[in-house]
């Protein structure tokens, strides 16, 4: 099934999110196609502001990271930092009048872990629900682009 | 007539000085100032005007304790160094001299992040007891800071404050030593609620010797309100109210929380006449200057005695 | 250090209006430790800007470059390359480094993107407090390494003030109280009595009484 949809999303996971082995993240680029970009990291704190900042700039309509789990950082406090550097992303993109949800963070959950797909779907989804990026215009990234891409 | 301090004339006749204060207005009537003024006639020896106190921008002190002068009382010039350098401060003090001002208090004064000004810049290139001893300098030496002589020494009787209830406890009577080693001829304190607190740091200062050597004026103020009392204590930096104090003020009706402000504040002299060592109040009756005559009466205090000042 | 924040966004957009053609400049060293003007900063400075810029449509070039150090001529001068691509530099060096971009590249005006805060330490990881004036006469001996001009409220040199209560400073819960501090240190070390004489006024031309300040080091020179 392929999505054919005009919005793509920056996705950047901790790999210790269940099922985000490289197999399944072949399978949910060729799924998704251009729609979501996957990017998987050692650990969300590694992440920084200029990341996200830099995929809405040059594609992305909305830029998430997955961490896993509080309390199960395999750096002990990776998780913590990057709600930290995510707010600080939102102040940013709120400054000059793009909508903080463009930017947010999923904390993996212990009792009920969610996979990779399960949760790119979630988030894919919400950003489905919003307009397009400013930054990026309307005109540009039509319908075909995504569709041809997903091919 | 000469100009002559009469806080001065009290002290050294061996009387029970009584200062009270002056709060310049915000603005430039200089009825506002002897309306004030007028309810101090008499019933104490000198008034304290206030330098923009809280950070807040009023009358100058040196103005209003000029018009004070020429009403025939006897002005305490307060002055903080937060708004003035060492060139402006020791001209002030020859300029006040001149027009025959004979009181200074020197002060650090409140931070001007409290008043109305928080966007100016806090000048404090000395610090109060530094101006002290520039004061004192030059008065006695007929020098400014630096050593450059002046040609006509300004005549001041030179004031510090103290706050016995701040912290580090321990440091508080080195503190005032150093104010009175800086030259300060009477040291005004920070209001007195917690007796027991004041006569210790008194003790220490006594048994150092302090109390000969600067006249020691304890500070009082009228507590208007059970509210007031718990804002000092909880709000003010520096005071301490004891809960005992607040429970009193709340166990009598509203209306009558003012009358017994004043009756606290009257028991309180009354301690401070019998503490040796102490050698005058001075009643801080903020915004409620009509309270001063009838404490000073209650506390036995009138008349003020007659100074001859030819 | 030198500790600096960011300007808001808006402030340095309506410094740039006039300008197409951008540089952001960062700068390698203090303002990077401090995380206001660093490499990392001068990325995120410049994609923000560059957005923003596509949001309304401004046809504006805006690049970004980081010098090693923008306050030392022998840096800034590798700039003589690239700089006439452009019609303005936006500044993230403190202001130092502002003007030695300045005083260098006399025809493009050079924007300052950062507000200079304060000589200051890293006390933890997003901590930065002020600690020296750079008075030009160092006082530290005296008050037990805890400097009373930088970090007292009302830069007593005789202190405390009334207002100090429980290690505090009247003017804000949050600020410690330069004096306990320095009572507390002195006591340690048995050096209490240098406080019992008083401090002097302070000679303050060491600081700004004789204009800006020049150090000449002959032995440092070509």
């Amino acid at each position: 099934m392929h999505y054919q949809h005009n919005r793509t999303l920056a996705l950047f996971y901790c790999q210790n999110v269940p099922g985000a082995g490289e197999r399944e993240r072949i399978g949910l680029e060729k799924e998704y196609g251009q729609c979501i970009r996957f990017y998987p990291i050692a650990c969300s704190g590694r992440l920084e502001p200029v990341h996200l900042l830099s995929a809405l700039e040059n594609f992305a309509d909305a830029a998430y990271l997955i961490t896993c789990p509080e309390g199960m950082c395999r750096y002990f406090e990776g998780n913590l930092r990057a709600i930290k550097r995510v707010m600080r992303t939102q102040d940013i993109i709120s400054g000059i009048g793009l909508e903080k949800e463009r930017v947010g963070i999923i904390t993996g959950s212990k009792e009920g872990p969610k996979t990779l797909a399960e949760l790119a779907k979630e988030i894919f989804d919400k950003v489905l629900q919003m307009e397009p990026s400013p930054v990026l215009g309307k005109g540009e990234r039509s319908y075909d682009y995504c569709a041809t891409e997903a091919h | 007539m000469k100009d002559v301090s009469r806080l001065k004339s009290v002290l050294e006749k061996g009387g029970f000085a009584v200062t009270s204060e002056c709060g310049p207005p915000k603005g430039a009537d200089p009825q506002a100032v002897l309306r004030k003024t007028e309810l101090l006639r008499g019933k104490v020896d000198s008034v304290n005007v206030t330098d923009n106190q809280t950070a807040i921008v009023r009358m100058s002190s040196l103005a209003a304790c000029c018009l004070i002068k020429k009403a025939g009382l006897d002005p305490v010039l307060q002055m903080v160094v937060r708004d003035r350098n060492r060139i402006a401060l020791q001209s002030d003090i020859l300029g006040a001299s001149a027009i025959g001002i004979r009181n200074v208090l020197c002060l650090s004064g409140d931070h001007q992040s409290f008043g109305n000004q928080p966007d100016a810049v806090g000048v404090f290139d000395l610090d109060s007891i530094q101006f002290v001893q520039a004061v004192r300098n030059m008065r006695d030496q007929g020098i400014i800071v630096g050593g450059e002589p002046l040609s006509h020494p300004p005549d001041m009787f030179t004031g510090a404050a103290a706050n016995p209830f701040a912290d580090p406890m321990d440091f508080r009577v080195v503190r005032l030593a150093k104010k009175i080693n800086a030259g300060a001829d009477f040291i005004q304190t920070q209001c007195i609620y917690n007796m027991e607190r004041f006569d210790r740091w008194l003790g220490i200062a006594r048994d150092r010797g302090l109390t000969e050597k600067a006249y020691i004026l304890g500070g009082v103020t009228p507590l208007k309100s059970a509210g007031m009392a718990r804002y000092m204590k909880t709000r003010v930096s520096g005071m301490d109210v004891p809960d005992q104090l607040i429970r009193r003020m709340e166990g009598v009706s509203k209306d009558k929380q003012r009358e017994e402000g004043i009756s606290i504040c009257v028991e309180t002299i009354e301690r401070l006449k019998q503490t040796p060592g102490i050698r005058g109040v001075h009643i801080m009756a903020i915004e409620w200057e009509e309270a001063v005559g009838e404490i000073a009466e209650r506390a036995g205090l009138l008349p003020r005695p007659v100074i001859d000042d030819q | 250090m030198i500790t600096a924040q960011q300007k808001p966004i808006d402030e340095i957009r309506g410094m740039l209006v006039p300008y197409k053609r951008i540089l952001v400049l960062g700068c390698a060293s203090c303002v990077a430790e401090c995380a206001a003007g660093g490499q990392k900063e001068t990325a995120m400075l410049a994609s923000t800007l560059r957005m923003k810029a596509k949001m309304n449509n401004e046809d504006v070039i805006i690049q970004e470059h980081t010098l090693d150090r923008q306050c030392v001529k022998d840096f800034v001068v590798t700039l003589d390359d690239i700089i006439g691509s452009y019609d303005a530099v936006l500044s993230l060096g403190c202001g130092a480094g502002v003007q030695a971009v300045a005083e260098m590249f006399s025809e493009i005006p050079v924007i300052p993107g950062l507000n200079t805060e304060f000589i200051g330490e890293t006390r933890a990881q997003g901590l930065w407090v002020e600690n020296c004036l750079g008075c030009g006469d160092c006082m530290l001996y005296y008050f037990g390494g805890v400097c009373p001009l930088a970090r007292c409220s009302k830069q007593l040199f005789n202190g405390p003030c009334g207002g100090s209560v429980g290690g505090k400073c009247e003017i804000n819960p949050d600020v410690d109280c330069a004096w306990q501090k320095i009572i507390d240190r002195l006591s340690r070390f048995g050096a209490l009595d240098r406080l019992e004489t008083i401090y002097p006024p302070k000679n303050w031309s060491r600081k700004q009484g004789g204009g800006p300040r020049k150090i000449i080091r002959e032995d440092q020179q070509r």
